[in-house]
């Protein structure tokens, strides 16, 4: 108890120190503010062209496709604040910069993430909930409490497998040293896999994407069975967010153990 | 018992060799040899609690490896290090709660905001209890003058100023034990005398055990008591300056201004230069003292003047890398 | 050393550091190859019931997502990371004084990188994409001519215009964001994910209007054989007209910047 209140503690900290900062180079939040949420709107715009052209995608029409949008770019964004750190991994890990995190006494994993939020992220919240509030009046979403709750912990959820695979993929570069993210090609996969149906893909990618790289469970099965009346996937989303997040953390320890500073 | 064990520490780097030219680019592509390096080989040593200990040693020879083990930031391949009893592998929380480190090439600061802000932080990191946390500040604002550049963003101080503000970091929340990887380098000579005063007065105040290593030998002359150099990853020297001096070069020269050309020769010292009326004699410091060496020649003939030539402490330190 | 012989040492220099990296080789061509497929497989599903959209079918949707993915290797540009280091490091005021032209450097730098990455990326994408997402032949032999030629512009008008946006490192403190979502931006905008045509006329208008279509759309569309020579001609026109407006406005404010800086030494 007494430990995570310190955590709760330097995070409430770091807050603050996050605000500061992005108030000493206000430019750079403007720039922010105008451009996350354009990528967003040009993203949605995309899709509503394409449903203009073929009708329905797999059979989803555009509110479905709304909600779906919705629910995949808030978890984006949630992630962006939270866990953008992870893909950058690589950058830390070849430029020595995990060795400050090392000499405090926390977790490495939580300093590396919570000691520098990226308060930016909440810009792209702004275009994910209007998209998701436009999809909720096109499906008539019904906002019962159990709904409420099923879309609460759906978003839990899917920040967790995003901020558990971000990791993943960047713990590597303790073995591998490079510098390299792939935080372009890692956008793209995921805007394509979350933001569409996911059963429009063939069987096989449909496998791995629910059983081993569990990216249909951020948005796809969750809104499925919420545009069905059941909160059940966003619950299984939840605890699958948990496993993945657990996953990433182990690994990424024994990642640590192969850091290698920088210089000698 | 002793604050710091290290025994048996070494550390192997696996180094990929790689081909030259285009031809051996795409050829280390598919096939690539790798050497293993040793960083550290087989070094042991402890250190008392309240010791200012000095590692010196030329540009990678393992120093800052050693460092970066101890204070749990590499794994070891094999030995055992202890920092107040424990492992800072296993137990890397609690060694670090008692543990300062400052890197002089890099900063722990916040390089966007004023420079308390970065001290709050510290606060909050390590849970300082706010008296100890204003005492402690007070303390080091007059020995340091922090006061003065406190409001100012870290990015605007200067090497010496972010220094000063680096070692109050690491400080704060009174470690017993203060690790110090090349503390003054680039540092002109005013913020040199700083951070050497600011060592003296925490080690004597607290009883901080300070490691530090240098390549400043102004460093090691008024700090350390103790030496320990490394070269090729292995411990080559270790002992007080003193002894090494007297072992490395047990030899002093005197040099005798005389009022004439009429010059006495010693017993215990050998003529080594004549250059009219100046004489140069050399002596072992073990036969004899300086000062018992210039009673006994002003007792025999009258001088005018007599200066005892310190051996210059880089040739000591530059004999004893050669190994 | 003269100025030819620096460029072509810089090139090799780039090419062999390019391969110094096995990970990033091989995990390169993992994601984008992973990448590739996602959209190969978006088209497959959104074009099933349909035989043709837009005058566009399937198959040629498939070629445009392999060449698409094949040439997104060749905009690959460093130039405004290496500007923001320099600006960042203070040196930029010195390596401006350097007999060779820094934004020579760069563009030498550049094409050193993209020369190896086209052999150690875009072939083994290009091979894996023929052999499991389907061969992607040009329409016709004027077709293949004419992308070659509209291809060669667009990737001048892809480095003039990186060229140009790094300038802005010497206004803006952070750039590293700005040129993730320039490049994010700027695939969205040229068509290289999904070709402007299935927009509505009104954003089609728009996007023409704006030089992003010139880079991946033209050439792709000429690929597929959505234009004849003659049809081709006038947009080759307009490519070359906005070719010459970026390097222009380049060249000038790369010079009013280098005056600046020499005055107030960086």
């Amino acid at each position: 108890m007494e430990r995570i209140k310190h955590y709760i503690d330097v995070s409430l900290y770091h807050v603050k120190l996050a605000v500061l900062t992005m108030l000493e180079y206000p430019a750079n939040f403007v720039g922010w503010l105008l451009s996350n949420p354009i990528q967003f709107i040009l993203g949605f715009a995309t899709i509503k062209f394409v449903v203009a052209r073929f009708g329905t995608i797999n059979g989803w029409d555009y509110g479905h496709l709304a909600f779906l949008y919705g629910i995949a770019v808030i978890s984006h964004a949630f992630s962006m604040i939270f866990f953008v750190q992870g893909w950058f991994m690589g950058e830390y890990v070849v430029g020595g910069d995990f060795d400050r995190y090392m000499l405090r006494p926390l977790s490495v994993l939580f300093q590396f993430f919570f000691t520098q939020f990226n308060i930016v992220g909440f810009t792209d919240l702004i275009p994910g909930v209007c998209v998701f509030a436009y999809g909720c009046h096109k499906v008539h979403f019904h906002w019962s409490i159990g709904n409420v709750m099923a879309v609460l912990l759906l978003i839990t959820g899917a920040t967790l497998i995003r901020g558990g695979i971000y990791i993943i993929m960047g713990t590597f570069s303790f073995w591998t040293k490079s510098r390299n993210d792939f935080a372009g090609f890692t956008q793209e996969f995921f805007d394509k896999t979350t933001m569409y149906p996911l059963s429009m893909y063939p069987r096989m990618m449909q496998i791995i994407l629910t059983y081993i790289i569990p990216i249909g469970w951020i948005s796809y099965y969750p809104a499925k069975d919420l545009l069905s009346g059941t909160g059940m996937g966003a619950v299984i989303s939840l605890v699958i967010g948990v496993v993945t997040m657990t996953l990433a953390a182990l690994f990424f320890k024994v990642g640590l153990r192969s850091y290698e500073s920088a210089g000698q | 018992m002793d604050t710091i064990v290290v025994k048996n520490l070494k550390k192997e780097y696996k180094i990929a060799q790689k081909e030259k030219g285009l031809a051996g680019a795409v050829k280390n592509l598919f096939v690539r040899k790798y050497e293993i390096l040793r960083a550290v080989d087989d070094i042991s040593f402890t250190i008392p609690k309240g010791e200012i200990t000095a590692f010196i040693g030329p540009n990678g020879a393992g120093k800052s490896t050693t460092v970066k083990m101890m204070s749990g930031i590499l794994v070891p391949t094999s030995g055992d290090i202890l920092i107040n009893g424990r492992n800072p592998q296993k137990d890397r929380v609690h060694v670090v709660q008692d543990l300062g480190v400052v890197f002089g090439q890099r900063t722990q600061l916040n390089w966007d905001l004023r420079l308390g802000e970065s001290f709050e932080m510290m606060r909050h990191i390590y849970k300082i209890p706010k008296a100890m946390y204003e005492e402690n500040l007070k303390v080091m604002d007059d020995i340091l003058g922090i006061e003065e550049i406190i409001n100012i963003p870290v990015r605007q101080l200067s090497l010496g100023q972010r220094m000063r503000g680096d070692l109050v970091a690491a400080m704060l929340h009174s470690p017993s034990v203060l690790f110090l990887d090349e503390p003054t380098i680039g540092l002109d000579v005013e913020g040199k005398y700083a951070i050497r005063k600011f060592i003296k007065e925490i080690n004597r105040v607290k009883g901080t055990t300070i490691i530090l290593t240098t390549h400043d030998l102004g460093d090691i002359e008024e700090l350390c008591k103790r030496l320990i150099i490394i070269n090729k990853g292995k411990i080559v020297e270790d002992g007080p300056l003193e002894e090494l001096v007297n072992r490395i070069a047990p030899n002093r020269n005197l040099v005798v201004e005389y009022y004439d050309e009429n010059y006495v020769e010693h017993e215990q010292a050998k003529i080594i230069n004549v250059e009219g009326n100046i004489v140069t004699y050399q002596f072992s410091k073990k036969e004899i003292t300086g000062a018992g060496l210039i009673c006994d020649i002003s007792d025999r003939a009258k001088i005018k003047d007599a200066t005892i030539k310190e051996v210059k402490i880089d040739d000591i330190i530059r004999i004893a890398y050669r190994g | 050393m003269s100025n030819k012989s620096a460029y072509s040492f810089i090139y090799k220099m780039r090419i062999q550091k390019a391969l110094a990296y096995r990970f990033d080789v091989f995990a390169n061509i993992i994601f984008q190859c992973i990448a590739m497929f996602a959209t190969a497989f978006f088209w497959k599903a959104i074009y099933s019931g349909y035989d043709s959209v837009q005058g566009a079918g399937v198959y040629d949707m498939l070629t445009y997502t392999v060449i698409s993915a094949v040439m997104s290797i060749l905009f690959v540009t460093t130039v405004e990371f290496k500007l923001m280091e320099s600006v960042k490091k203070g040196t930029v005021a010195m390596d401006m004084l350097k007999p060779v032209p820094l934004f020579s450097i760069y563009f030498f730098e550049d094409l050193g990188n993209i020369t190896s990455l086209f052999f150690i990326n875009g072939l083994p994408i290009l091979l894996i994409g023929s052999l499991f997402i389907g061969m992607p032949l040009p329409a016709d032999g004027v077709s293949a001519a004419l992308f070659f030629v509209s291809l060669l512009m667009s990737f001048f008008i892809n480095w003039f215009f990186a060229a140009l946006f790094s300038l802005l490192s010497f206004v803006t403190i952070n750039m590293s964001p700005l040129i993730q979502v320039k490049k994010h931006i700027l695939r969205l905008l040229s068509g290289s994910i999904i070709p402007v045509w299935f927009f509505p006329e009104w954003a089609q208008g728009i996007l023409g209007a704006l030089p992003f279509v010139y880079i991946y759309q033209l050439p792709l569309d000429l690929y597929i054989g959505r234009y004849t020579l003659q049809t081709a001609m006038p947009k080759l026109t307009i490519q070359l007209v906005w070719l010459v407006i970026l390097s222009g406005s380049f060249y000038a404010a790369e010079k009013s910047m280098t005056k600046k800086v020499m005055v107030q030494g960086g």
